[in-house]
Parts: C-alpha cells; structure tokens; sequence
C-alpha cells in the first residue's frame, strides 16, 4: 500500500477534529458526493433497456406466443456456434422466452442434464445404453426416457502452419504418424509421397492436442483407430493419450491460438474455427477429399444408427472409412439431449419447441451460416426421423 | 510536496551537492597535491556510483511502467473498433455473429459489484474497528487471541484464489437452491468474499493511524468508546476508508472465474440480482473470445473493447479512491 492512498490520516489531526464537530457537517458529504455524482453520471450514461430486446409487452397483444420462461442448457463447446444462431433465432421469435448455454463441455453438460441443472444438453457422446437404464434423470417425469437427436453435424480438419505452403495432403496413417511422433519433420517420405511436386520444408513437427476431455479428440482418435488401426493403437479416448507427447492446449481456441503462433504445427479442430489457417486435405480410398459440409454429409448418410436404442434415441455409428466418393470421414456428430416428457410440462412445452427450431430447416441454415456445420436437410429421411423424434418430447 | 524536496539531492543535482558537502574543504587554503587527487578521486567515484544508481533506478521505473502502458496502448488499439453507440445500448439476445453489444455485462458487472461493496465494505470496516479500536485495546487473552485469530484468517482469506471463492459460493448455493441455480446475488456474495479481508486489511492500516491523542483526547471529555468511534476515528480516517473500499472495489470488478461459476452467462438483460443468470463484462470478454462463430472476427473485436471498457471502468475507480483522499485532505487543511 502506497501512502499517497491513505494520505489524510494524522495530519493536522487537531485540523481534523475541529473541521468536523457535528456528524452533519456540510464538509462531511463531498467525497462522498463526488463518489455519488461519478457513480450516477455512469448509471444515466446507460439506458436500463437494450435498444434491441423488446420491452415486456403490457397489452397483451403477443398472447398468440404462449412460450415464457428460461432454459437453461450447457454442454459441448463445439456447438457454441450453432447454439448461438438457435438462441438468436428462437428468441426473436419468443420475446418472452430466454435461453441459456454453458459450453462446458459435452461430459459436463450430460451430467448436468442428470443432476436437473440443464434441461437440454448438448453433447458430442450421447448417453451409453446402459448409463440411461441406470440413470435417473431429475427433470424428465419417472419411468420416461430421453431423447437425443443430432444437431450438429460439422467437419473436424487437421490443420497446420507451413508458411507459403496451402495444400498438404495427408491421409489417416500420415495423421496418426503426425500425431505420435512418428513423423519428425514435414519433409518426411511418407508426407512427401502423398504430395509429389510439393516442396516440403525440413522443419520439425510440432503436433498440437487438446489437454482438456473433449468429443473432438474423441472423434479425431476414432477417426485414426478405424481409418489407421495400424498407426493408431491408442484407440478412441475422449482424453489425449499423454504418453504420445505434443504440445497440450486448452479447448479449441487454445489449439488455434499454438497452431497459429508456431511455424511447422498441427492441430485438429472444429472446421468452423480454421479460419486463417492450413487445412489439410484427407486421401479417402485414394482420392483427395477436402473437408466441407456437403463431405460431412455424405459420410453421415453412409453410416448407420447404434442399434438396440429407442425410437427417439437417434445415435449415430459414424463409418470412417466411407466408401462414396467425396465423403470425408472425420467429422462430428453432436446431438441434443431433452427428456422424452418432463416432469414440469411448461418447462417440456418450451424445450420441444426449441428443439424443433433448432433441427427445424431454418434453424440448421441458421447454424450452417454460424458455424459451418453440415444441415440436416441434406439427408432428408434422417431430416423426418430427427423431426420425428423431437415432435414427441413433451 | 515532502517527496520531491527529499529526492533532489540523489537525483540531477548531485554535483552540486558534492560542492556543497565539500565546500568547507574547496575554499580552505592549498592542501598537498596527493591529498587533492583522493578528493577528486573521492568525488568522481561518489559521483559515478551516483549516476549508475540513478540511472539504475530510474530504469526500474521505467519497466514497472511498462506492463501498464503496454496493456493500455493493446486494448485501445484492439478495443476502439466497437466503441459504438451499438455497444452501449444492445445486449446480445437475437445476435449471431456480428453487431451486438454489452450493455448487458456492464449493467451487470455495475449491479453485481455494487452488490459485493454494500456486502463486503460494512463487514470489513467492521471488523478492521473492531480489531483496532476493541480487541488491540483490551486486556483479555480471549479477546488478544481471537483477534490474532481473525488477522490470521483475513490474511489467509486475502491470499485465496479467486475460483475458490466462486466454488465456495457455488457449493454453498448448490446445496441451499439445488444444481445449476445461478443469479447475480451469488455473483456478488463470492466477489464479496474476496473483497471483504481487501477492505478490512486496508481499512485496519488507517484506523491504526489515527492517532491515539485523539481518542484520548475524546474519551477524557466523557465521551463513550461508541461516540469516539463514530465523531472522532471514523470521520479522521474517512478518506482512507474510502480508497480502501474503491481498491477493494477494483479489486474484484475484474474477476472472471467465481462469476462465471455462480452468476453465469446470459445474452439478455437481467437487472433482477435475485432470479435468473446475470452477465458481466469479464465473462462477457471470456466467452467472447472462447466461443466464436465463423466471423470470428466480430467477437474478437467485441471482447477487446470490453476489455477496454473494463479498464476504463478499473482505472476510473483507482483515480476516484486516489481524489476522494486527496480532495478530504486539502479540505481539512
């Protein structure tokens, strides 16, 4: 503590005593007052309403949108994006309606959902068939399941920092090579026999992973255990396998921020988040397939659904190694988990109605523009199951 | 005043004070040639150990500046794109991607904080006069010692972590409103938990300062401990009460980690501390800069002029406490 802060103290205290006989002393209130007047001046410089949220509506005349209330969602970070164009659109169109979203990650957010703090969740894992047999599931009405339902269908990319350098390919054992350090250098024959006529630098490789559980290292490393089971024995973990060694980062832009500062790094993220940087372009049975949400698509429509769930449990066993020309296999799939019926109707009313926004045509062309993710739409009869689905939460 | 009287002899004028302190030895009568060159020999060093020690010095204030002018020229120079009428009148509700603004963070980081100070500043002006005016002033070992006792928990409490307070907040409220229950109270009862032992700490130094004649002086015309309290230690050491409770203040408006576990994050207006998640502008620049959509652009230029903001907001109070003190003492003169 400096002096300068508390500089009155002792001085002249006789001054002191004298200047202030009464507790009402008109000298008494001014750095109080001037405190006061600072703060007031701030609280009149802003308004208590923003100019673009509609004011509560007296009248009466919006009784045609029964929706009020809050909900309260949290989960996967990668669907930050989509559900900020779904909270977007849902409340414009519900003045009344707030909703909320915790990106804390798709773990979190699914126990969260279980414990009754969130009453959607979005997450990159659905439940496990035997976790929902057990669980109890405070918010949804006993004996009633859940639903989960795809949402956020979005291209991972392997993306990396090579200066002058814009159209690597790789295939998955040359990723999986990258990534556990059997590769040292970027003009390695295996990468340099993948591009012929690319003049590769001899920098050393610096694979950057996520330290934190997530679903897109999740989907990376089932992505490599079933495209390059030989390269890849880690098999699928949502946490990073630490003795493979690279650099650690937290969430995805943590992984852009070190793919972007260190020359000769490589990364694997949310598509909707290189933006700036290299992205690789996968070899797919061959053929070059660059990462798009059309790709994304293509891939989803060559996978089945996990058997032995419940006619709205629509889980996807994602198929890495699609054989239809320009699928591209490392994608994400991040569902939306609702109750099948909710204990609170009111609260049901309002997360069906916000689920079907969000799987509805407009709300994916909303999260498309937002976050780049594959729509729905594009494989209408997994468009109608989804539709389905959330049509019977109540 | 005192300050710059007492620094000018170690600062530019050294060489007269050379002259000076040897100017009963330079008009004395010729001395021996030997004698004279350790004189200049003498002076030259003292006056290069002079110089390198300014200049040393001088260098440290310059780096201990620097942080400080550094942060401020990165976030006007990141931040003044979106100081925009927009920013201070749009919240986020409705908006993806680019425009919005922050009006609803600064109401509330402005409401939450306001909050914590009404909480923290009476508990911790009370304890520091308690500890001063009571406790060190009696005899009794129970009350020394539990006073010890609560100088070595303020310490302890002004040394914790910021995310532990939020999760003792959030544990505390979990277990009274259940999982997931978030709301500015709980935003501004764990910043108040951080910012009671600043307050208390800060207003213990001042209180200690007001010298003891005074109280003396009041108690011997028959006035009540409580009356000496209130007309006579609490008046002399108002000033520094009150930048004791602005650094407090400024303290805590900038921490991100218990907010963003007990207050949360909404993109709507909220000025009801009691019910429903509230923002503030340190959460506000987080999930700005962590959770940006494809034009990754606009958040980033959204969570630098937060940022600024917040900076503004923190240096406004600083120079307020530092006023308000000088202000009461050149009345008081």
């Amino acid at each position: 503590m400096e002096n300068t802060q508390i500089p009155a103290v002792g001085q002249e205290p006789a001054a002191a005593s004298a200047a202030r006989p009464t507790p009402t002393g008109p000298t008494k209130t001014r750095p109080w007052g001037a405190s006061a007047a600072i703060g007031l001046a701030l609280a009149l410089a802003l308004t208590a309403c923003a100019s673009n949220e509609r004011p509560a509506d007296p009248t009466g005349s919006t009784s045609s949108d029964s929706l009020s209330g809050t909900i309260n969602a949290g989960g996967s970070s990668a669907q930050t994006a989509a559900q900020e164009a779904w909270r977007a659109g849902f409340q414009s169109a519900h003045g009344d309606v707030t909703v909320n979203y915790d990106p804390i990650g798709s773990g979190q957010g699914r126990e969260g959902f279980a414990a009754g703090a969130y009453s959607l969740a979005g997450s990159d894992d659905a439940f496990k068939t035997a976790d929902i047999a057990t669980t109890e599931f405070t918010l949804c009405a006993p004996g009633t399941g859940i639903v989960e339902v795809p949402a956020y269908i979005s291209p991972i990319v392997v993306a990396y920092n090579l200066p002058g350098l814009s159209d690597l390919k790789l295939d998955a054992t040359a990723v999986a090579g990258l990534f556990t350090g059997q590769i040292q250098t970027w003009d390695d024959p295996a990468i340099a026999a993948l591009n012929p006529g690319l003049e590769l630098p001899t920098s050393a490789v610096t694979p950057v992973h996520r330290s934190d559980k997530s679903g897109t290292t999740g989907n990376f490393t089932d992505y490599l255990s079933q495209a390059a089971p030989d390269a890849w024995t880690a098999g699928r973990t949502e946490t990073w396998p630490q003795e493979l060694g690279g650099e650690a980062a937290e969430k995805t832009q943590g992984v852009r921020q070190a793919v972007t500062l260190a020359a000769g790094a490589v990364g694997y993220l949310d598509a909707s988040q290189a933006t700036g940087l290299g992205v690789a372009v996968l070899m797919v049975n061959g053929q070059p397939v660059p990462p798009s949400a059309a790709g994304a698509t293509r891939t989803v429509a060559a996978s089945q659904l996990e058997p032995g769930r419940g006619s709205a449990d629509l889980v996807f066993a994602i198929n890495r190694t699609p054989t239809e020309a320009g699928a591209y296999p490392l994608i994400m799939v991040s569902y939306l988990v609702g109750c099948q019926q909710y204990a609170d109707s009111a609260q049901g009313a309002l997360a069906q109605a916000y689920l079907a926004w969000a799987v509805s045509d407009a709300g994916q062309a909303a999260a498309a523009a937002n976050a780049g993710s594959a729509a729905l739409a594009a494989d209408p009869a997994l468009a109608t199951r989804v539709g389905e689905a959330v049509d019977s939460v109540r | 005043m005192t300050e710059t009287v007492t620094r000018q002899p170690l600062g530019a004028g050294s060489d007269e004070v050379a002259l000076i302190t040897t100017g009963a030895e330079a008009f004395s009568p010729p001395r021996r040639p030997t004698q004279d060159l350790a004189l200049v020999r003498h002076r030259r060093h003292r006056r290069t150990v002079d110089r390198v020690m300014t200049v040393a010095l001088a260098s440290c204030a310059a780096v201990a500046a620097v942080p400080l002018l550094s942060l401020l020229w990165t976030t006007l120079s990141h931040g003044l794109s979106r100081i925009d009428p927009t920013f201070f009148s749009q919240s986020m509700r409705g908006v993806a991607g680019v425009g919005g603004g922050a009006l609803h963070a600064i109401w509330g980081s402005v409401l939450i904080t306001l909050t914590a100070t009404a909480l923290a500043a009476p508990i911790g002006l009370g304890a520091a006069l308690w500890l001063v005016e009571y406790a060190d002033r009696s005899r009794s070992l129970l009350t020394t010692g539990l006073a010890r006792a609560v100088r070595t928990v303020v310490g302890v409490t002004a040394g914790l972590p910021s995310i532990v307070a939020g999760l003792f907040v959030y544990a505390l409220i979990a277990l009274v409103a259940g999982p997931g229950y978030r709301s500015g109270l709980a935003g501004a009862v764990a910043l108040a938990v951080i910012m009671t032992p600043v307050v208390e700490s800060a207003c213990e130094e001042v209180l200690a300062r007001v010298p003891g004649e005074l109280r003396e002086g009041a108690l011997a015309l028959g006035a009540p401990r409580w009356r000496c309290v209130t007309s006579v230690v609490l008046p002399t050491a108002r000033p520094g009460v009150i930048s004791g409770v602005l650094l407090g203040v400024s303290r805590v408006v900038g921490e991100t980690a218990p907010l963003l576990l007990v207050a949360g994050f909404t993109d709507s207006m909220n000025l009801n501390l009691l019910d429903g998640r509230m923002a503030s502008l340190p959460v506000y620049i987080y999930s700005q800069w962590q959770n940006k959509g494809v034009a990754a652009a606009a958040y980033d230029a959204r969570a630098w002029s937060a940022a600024l903001v917040l900076v503004v907001l923190v240096l406004a109070l600083n120079l307020t406490a530092r006023l308000s003190a000088r202000w009461a003492t050149r009345k008081e003169r």
